[in-house]
């Protein structure tokens, strides 16, 4: 092989990976040892994951009503306004723990103050709480021998319990979602370079512009990440709902019913697909959004 | 016209209560441009922050731009331009729309922003960047960017902090040159922040050192260059040679060499005077190579260090340390061999040597 | 700094959002220890729904705390060279493939857990062992271990140390286990705690798995909320917490850690 035709080869990459062309190159692994390396992962994958996937999927058109499935979880009222609860839901979830926690978030990171670490720690505390352990908190909190029934009973002699229904699911995913948030905003924050606020304000710009101009920008992979985790969760977990009452008509609480006490395994799994797509499918679209501004600017300058 | 900055009795302790500026009075005339120059950590940064109205001076000190009572004004009322030193620009918006951003924020109509905008951007060499985004632009060409942003709003003030820095030696040169044009021609009020002693004297019209939070000097680069006034700012301004001496009968005594004083010297202290140790400061050129018959001294060359226009030999065996000295490009040397010269003796800068044992880094 | 109507409103709206956090789990820790809930602290402590929990389910802990493990050798195994292969030949496949194994973050548990039953149901050693469990836990658990691994050796500038190892003669093998896993630890360390901490909360696809014999910690935490004394619901939750806080102590403080040096440098650089 000629230099120059090697040259040329390091220029125009194929569009193959290079270790499958099979060419060792200095520092790196030759092609058997990066196959072996990805090996493990590859089989797990593709053994639990890809396979059990395409299977459910035949499963549904194998079932009683084969792809018609899909059409009738989408024209069953029930399914369908189970479908939407769930989805409005999750996304008021999402924003109202976005928004809390990135005031709380940013709060945290600019202020020097006594407690402030302890705050933190508190704050991140239910970070690995399964769901059940969530559901049991908004039950001390919101249940009928919840905090806030007693303060409400001793101010108004009235007992306020809303742990058993969807308003409970809501506080719960909440719960769930402050401290991912937090965590996230804090290490965002802590990035913004000062100087860019400073430049704001020297060419005259008020608070509300610095907030806008700079600091949610600056914010936002932060917030989109760990708000699509938020709305993952939501969307898809059914520990807390499992805990709270078993008849909150949420999406995963339905398919839980359908497959379990109806042993409709066809619609289950349709309503499974469905669930997956529809939360993949507004990850990817807030990815693709958040991408999009992140490139080209805010639009609508000079 | 160019507003006149009047600094009175400002002083700064931070939270913490480090001091980290004395109190000091300044003032900046209309369409100056002043350059603070020390070491990091000298309070050259919150001196330009409190013009900026970045900080606040403690309580009894007062800002004045043009007479108009500034202190407590915060920045977004102040009318300052400033330019960062990592650029600061908006990552989220394009060349244009850093530039516009000033004139949108202050309501300046759309159409008229479109042709100041053009018109900034040409001025700073950059309109076919004017779509590009931040992250595509060289460090040179963020420094314009950043540049044409601070000036787009026609501020009082233009306040730079040390916006060469991240830049190579080269770009560097080159970008001062033209900031240095820009100024004359905007005759805007500017204040400089530098740890560079070059940009410094290139770009000041008056130059400030600091020294640990207390300005050590204030004067032209002319006088700052030649007649330094403490053992630290000659340090600091590149004097890098000394050697011990005395001062007896208005006599300079060192070793067995005997000069007599020349003005020029010390317009700063009154050595001359004096009796008693001193302490002596001078460049590269406060030496030169010579014939053994003129010479003052005889020193043996250690290292030679070609520079193109000049060569710069390191000497030892003239006094305890070894001392640099310029010679002709062309000369001919060689290590180890013995060198004469003599000393331009209305070069140096003297002092008392506790003073120099205690001023000087 | 000034501290103006601003400030205190947002440290109120911090302190109310801490103890809406920190509440519930001191109601439920101190439940746990209280002899009758209903009628307060006042009918006095007592150690004995934590002996009633232990005596019911030390089964199912035990087994969360074996599963979570094995999880980890697991992840460990095949999310650490999955990490450098996607680090260091970056490209579309790897893209893919990284793509590819994020998603069992995002579909439901739910749906990845009825997969697992349409696929594997019908084997029944498998299906009745812990092994089963063990399944889903990795399914969930890989991705965090592959991206935080990945994080770290994406920003330790891997391949200028590993030429440098190849300069000095180190084979393959030999930098990868002298120069990029030791490089890695942080990334190593920080997956492998999170990786343990959500296998032993894992509920989702659990709940689904599960078997009467292989009940794991949440299982039974659901069990007990269920059809339990709101006490030895409690008295449980106490017993999880204490089992998940040191690995939360330890994140927290392996979090601290990585900030500290990027400061040291900052400074340093100051200096200059």
């Amino acid at each position: 092989m000629s230099s120059l035709h090697q040259i040329k080869g390091g220029r125009s990459r194929p569009s193959l990976p290079s270790f499958m062309v099979g060419q060792a190159r200095p520092g790196v692994g030759s092609p058997a040892i990066l196959a072996l390396l990805l090996t493990p992962g590859l089989i797990i994958v593709a053994a639990f994951f890809l396979i059990p996937m395409a299977l459910v999927a035949m499963r549904v058109a194998n079932g009683p009503d084969g792809f018609a499935t899909y059409f009738i979880i989408l024209t069953n009222g029930r399914y369908f306004a189970s479908l939407m609860q769930t989805l409005v839901m999750s996304a008021g979830v999402t924003v109202t723990a976005l928004v809390l926690c990135g005031i709380c978030g940013l709060f945290l990171v600019r202020n020097r103050f006594a407690g402030r670490n302890v705050i933190t720690a508190l704050l991140t505390l239910p970070l690995s709480f399964p769901g059940t352990v969530v559901g049991f908190m908004v039950i001390m909190l919101a249940g009928r021998q919840g905090v806030i029934g007693s303060v409400t009973d001793a101010l108004f002699g009235d007992k306020l319990v809303f742990a058993y229904n969807i308003a409970g699911l809501f506080i719960g995913y909440l719960y769930f979602s402050i401290p991912r948030v937090i965590l996230a905003v804090m290490a965002s924050a802590e990035k913004l370079d000062p100087q860019l606020e400073e430049a704001a304000r020297s060419l005259g710009a008020p608070t509300w512009r610095v907030i806008k101009d700079v600091i949610l920008p600056g914010l936002m992979p932060g917030l989109i990440s760990s708000g699509a985790i938020c709305f993952a969760t939501a969307m898809g977990a059914f520990g807390t709902a499992f805990t709270l009452a078993t008849d909150i008509d949420v999406l995963p609480m339905v398919i839980y019913t359908e497959f379990t006490r109806n042993a409709n395994v066809a619609v289950a799994a349709a309503l499974s697909i469905a669930l997956g797509l529809l939360t993949w499918a507004v990850l990817t679209a807030v990815r693709c959004f958040a991408g999009n501004t992140a490139t080209s600017g805010t639009g609508g300058g000079a | 016209m160019s507003t006149q900055i009047k600094l009175r009795h400002c002083a700064k302790t931070f939270a913490d209560g480090t001091r980290a500026l004395a109190p000091f009075d300044l003032t900046i005339e209309g369409g100056e441009t002043i350059v603070l120059l020390g070491p990091s950590g000298c309070g050259k940064t919150t001196i330009l922050r409190m013009i900026a109205g970045l900080e606040f001076p403690d309580a009894g000190g007062m800002i004045t731009f043009d007479g108009d009572d500034v202190t407590r004004q915060s920045i977004e009322k102040r009318r300052v331009g400033m330019v960062f030193q990592s650029y600061a620009l908006f990552p989220n918006m394009t060349v244009a729309e850093n530039v516009a951003y000033g004139l949108k924020v202050n309501g300046v109509s759309a159409a008229e922003r479109q042709t100041r905008v053009a018109a900034m951007l040409e001025m700073m060499h950059i309109d076919m960047l004017a779509d590009r985004r931040i992250d595509q632009l060289s460090g040179g060409q963020r420094q314009r960017v950043a540049l044409a942003r601070a000036i787009a709003v026609q501020p009082r003030v233009l306040l730079l902090d040390e916006p060469l820095t991240a830049l190579d030696a080269k770009l560097r040169v080159r970008l001062r040159t033209e900031i240095n044009a820009l100024l004359r021609k905007l005759g805007i009020t500017a204040v400089y922040v530098t740890h560079d002693q070059e940009e410094a004297l290139a770009l000041g019209d008056r130059i400030v050192v600091m020294q640990k939070g207390e300005i050590a000097q204030i004067g032209t680069p002319r006088e700052i260059y030649r007649s330094p006034k403490n053992p630290f700012v000659a340090d600091f301004v590149g004097a890098a040679n000394r050697l011990a001496g005395d001062m007896r009968d208005g006599r300079l005594h060192i070793g067995s060499q005997v000069f007599e004083a020349v003005d020029g010297w010390n317009q700063y202290n009154d050595m001359i005077d004096k009796t008693g140790p001193v302490e002596l400061f001078f460049r590269a050129d406060g030496l030169s190579v010579c014939e053994r018959e003129d010479a003052h001294f005889t020193g043996r060359i250690e290292a030679v260090a070609y520079l193109g226009d000049k060569q710069r030999l390191t000497v030892s065996g003239i006094g305890p340390q070894a001392m640099m000295i310029d010679t002709h490009a062309d000369d001919l040397t060689a290590v180890g061999s013995d060198v004469h010269c003599r000393f331009n003796i209305e070069r140096l800068a003297i002092f008392p040597a506790h003073d120099a044992d205690s001023g000087a880094i | 700094m000034q501290r103006d109507a601003k400030f205190y409103a947002q440290l109120l709206l911090t302190i109310v959002l801490c103890l809406f956090i920190v509440v519930p789990v001191v109601m439920s820790a101190l439940a746990g220890v209280t002899v009758n809930v209903f009628k307060g602290l006042s009918s006095g402590l007592t150690l004995r729904w934590i002996f009633q929990v232990w005596d019911l389910y030390a089964h199912s802990i035990l087994l969360s705390v074996m599963i979570a493990l094995a999880c980890l050798v697991v992840t460990l195994v095949a999310g650490v060279p999955l990490a450098y292969v996607l680090v260091r030949r970056p490209g579309r496949l790897t893209r893919i493939f990284e793509e590819l194994l994020t998603l069992p973050v995002a579909i439901p548990g739910l749906a990845l857990a009825l997969a697992l039953l349409i696929t594997y149901g019908g084997v029944s050693g498998y299906r009745s062992s812990w092994l089963f469990i063990l399944t889903g836990h990795v399914l969930f658990t890989l991705p965090f271990m592959v991206r935080s691994v990945a994080a770290v050796m994406a920003a330790m500038d891997i391949k200028m140390l590993e030429e440098g190892a190849a300069s000095l003669g180190a084979g393959f093998w030999r930098r990868f286990f002298t120069v990029i896993i030791p490089n890695a630890k942080p990334g190593i360390l920080a997956g492998a705690l999170m990786v343990v901490t959500l296998s032993i909360g894992e509920f989702n696809l659990t709940w689904m798995l599960h078997t009467p014999l292989t009940k794991t910690l949440p299982v039974g935490l659901a069990d007990a909320y269920a059809s339990m004394r709101l006490e030895v619901g409690s008295a449980y939750t106490l017993i999880f917490f204490v089992l998940i806080m040191p690995l939360l102590i330890a994140m927290q403080a392996l979090a601290q850690r990585g900030k500290r040096p990027r400061k040291r440098t900052d400074t340093a650089e100051d200096t200059l």
